[in-house]
């Protein structure tokens, strides 16, 4: 278990301050942000190697706030994985590693035992990544820091590496705490996401509420929301079977119906609204449960792979809507097309 | 558009001009009384090092006092350039200058503080002189003396050369059970071994030469640079030229040492 409580830590000018969060013993923790939000320096911190100037790290239940990085049973991996130039790829893995036997199975389960007999400074990014995940996972640590530590290594051997760590994980037990600025990573490992911001963290939920119910305007487009409005909203005459919080947003001609948080009276508010969310028809259809039909026209259609992008321009606001390549032809989008589209009221999360 | 050769401007060309012979005569200010000292003490100098044994004596003290002062001083200013590249000291602005500081003071002024902290009148000089190391007209004080006014080039470059190997190979480490001093001295000993050894080359090289502070403490036995005066004061300038040519010869070891070690001294960061 990793629980940080009002952690505070300075690294040069910036600082990271009042962090915290707890992280259950066996579950994989994802770290998003900004470059310079912090990341980096809340896993050092966590491993002991910066000092905490305020607040509290405990692991496993017992603080560790004071305890040197070598005491603290913590492995962790950088983007630049820093192999030891002056070690052979083998003399890495085996640097902290008490048992060689495990040392050896865990470099071949990850794919670093090939590269034995190569010299560190004529691996490739990903393969120094490899590498480094074998050195910080050889001494059997219960905790795992982990700092981009696939972002060099090429898609498909990510994958893999994904569900050997996965695997590992789990054999394990141990607590992973990993910076990404994969959104399909987070949502795919993650029990638990932190979002930093400028040194504080912003939210704490597991990835899908995180992706879905986003704090604030700025978490939301970070987070890659593809609409974010600004506007007001007004409480919603009391109807039959409304969700709490079940508001009427309104931003220029646009009315929408959303789910805010209800015990929040401030009335300027944003409307963020996944492009997945939304769904196109050529033509109004029968009986929707969605609170919400718009119509509008298609100005622009940019596909990508298997999934399209389009936007709708509704009266003085644009609507992107995510949908498959497939629709797109079936329906025929072309700019200029005239569309409907609907969203349920629990799809536009009002936020402030 | 029709493409022109590019042609600088008068001024341009004036101030490029200024730049090359600035340069020309700061090379020649520095060349010239050198290849004149060769010129006339040179194949003489080379010639007497078989002849003359005070030469030989006086040469060998010189090489075996800058190699204990400099041993001395990577034993003991290692930890210390470590602790100032790695560690925000309290008073690490203060530790600083004062390592500074005998590189900025005139060498026999070094000499004559020496003699006040370590003269035979002095308690730390009788403890020296009861352990048989007076420092007055002894290989110890010319060590001393070495030591004083050659340690902050070590210190300097050595803090350099572990500042460059980035502090992340030693968290690695830490987070792999050494201790920081142990992680200091399996990683990044290694990692700036060739940067330490060049600082090492360097004071060894400026002790070798130094002569200011060792003629307050020591005349006799004579350094290589002590024999020179000598014999420039008792004998006149012919006498002193071999003695002074040799010096110069011998400076070009450290020297080449030192360029072929700083051109592959880069480490830290990865290269991918």
């Amino acid at each position: 278990m990793i629980d940080v409580a009002r952690l505070g830590a300075r690294a040069g000018d910036f600082a990271l301050a009042d962090v915290s969060f707890t992280l259950p013993a066996g579950a994989w923790g994802i770290v998003l942000g900004a470059a310079g939000a912090g990341k980096t320096t809340l896993l050092e911190t966590i491993a002991g190697v910066r000092a905490a100037t305020t607040g509290r790290v405990s692991l496993r239940g017992a603080d560790v706030t004071t305890l040197p990085p070598e005491r603290r049973g913590v492995g962790i991996v950088y983007q630049h994985a820093f192999l030891f130039p002056h070690l052979s790829v083998e003399e890495n893995v085996a640097y902290g590693a008490t048992d060689r036997t495990w040392a050896a199975d865990v470099a071949a389960r990850l794919g670093a035992a090939v590269l034995n007999g190569r010299r560190v400074g004529a691996l490739s990014g990903g393969e120094r990544q490899v590498v480094a995940l074998a050195r910080a996972l050889a001494p059997r640590p219960d905790i795992l820091l982990l700092d981009e530590p696939l972002a060099a290594v090429d898609p498909r051997g990510r994958t893999r590496l994904r569900r050997e760590l996965r695997a590992l994980q789990r054999e394990l037990s141990l607590t992973v705490l990993h910076v990404t600025h994969d959104f399909g990573e987070a949502g795919t490992l993650g029990d638990l996401a932190l979002l930093l911001d400028a040194g504080r963290l912003v939210q704490a939920a597991p990835p899908e509420t995180l992706f879905r119910r986003p704090v604030s305007a700025a978490a939301a487009e970070f987070l890659g929301a593809e609409n974010v409005f600004a506007g007001r909203v007004t409480p919603l005459e009391p109807g039959a079977g409304d969700a709490p919080g079940t508001m009427l947003f309104r931003a220029g001609s646009l009315a929408l119906v959303g789910v805010g948080d209800a015990g929040d009276s401030r009335d300027v508010a944003h409307a963020v609204i996944r492009g997945e969310d939304v769904v196109l028809a050529r033509e109004h259809g029968g009986h929707t449960s969605a609170r919400n039909t718009l119509d509008g026209s298609v100005s622009e259609v940019v596909t990508s792979g298997a999934l399209a992008r389009v936007t709708v321009d509704v009266g003085d606001l644009s609507l992107v809507a995510t949908i498959t390549a497939a629709s797109v032809s079936e329906l025929d989008l072309l700019p200029g097309a005239r569309v409907v589209a609907t969203i349920k009221a629990t799809a536009v999360h009002l936020c402030w | 558009m029709s493409a022109h050769a590019y042609r600088p401007r008068p001024a341009q060309r004036a101030a490029s001009a200024g730049v090359v012979l600035g340069a020309l005569v700061l090379l020649a200010l520095l060349l010239l009384p050198i290849l004149a000292l060769l010129r006339r003490g040179g194949l003489a100098g080379l010639a007497q090092l078989g002849a003359d044994p005070e030469l030989r004596a006086s040469l060998l003290l010189t090489a075996g006092t800058a190699t204990v002062a400099t041993l001395l001083t990577v034993l003991l200013g290692t930890p210390l350039a470590w602790l100032l590249a790695r560690r925000r000291l309290p008073a690490g602005a203060l530790v600083s200058a004062v390592v500074d500081l005998p590189l900025l003071v005139p060498h026999p002024v070094a000499g004559m503080a020496l003699l006040l902290a370590f003269g035979r009148a002095t308690p730390a000089g009788a403890a020296l002189a009861t352990l048989g190391l007076a420092i007055v007209g002894s290989a110890t004080g010319i060590v001393l003396a070495m030591l004083f006014v050659a340690a902050p080039l070590y210190v300097g470059a050595a803090r350099e050369a572990i500042a460059r190997v980035d502090e992340r190979y030693e968290s690695v480490a830490r987070t792999l059970g050494d201790s920081a001093l142990r992680a200091a001295w399996r990683v990044t000993r290694p990692l700036s071994a060739r940067g330490l050894l060049a600082a090492a080359v360097a004071m060894w090289a400026r002790a070798a030469s130094e002569f200011g502070a060792i003629v307050i403490l020591t005349y006799n036995p004579k350094v290589a640079s002590v024999l020179s005066y000598d014999r420039f004061t008792g004998a006149g300038l012919d006498a002193a030229l071999p003695v002074a040519a040799v010096l110069v010869l011998l400076a070009l070891v450290p020297l080449l040492v030192l360029r072929s070690l700083r051109a592959s001294v880069a480490v830290g960061e990865p290269a991918r």
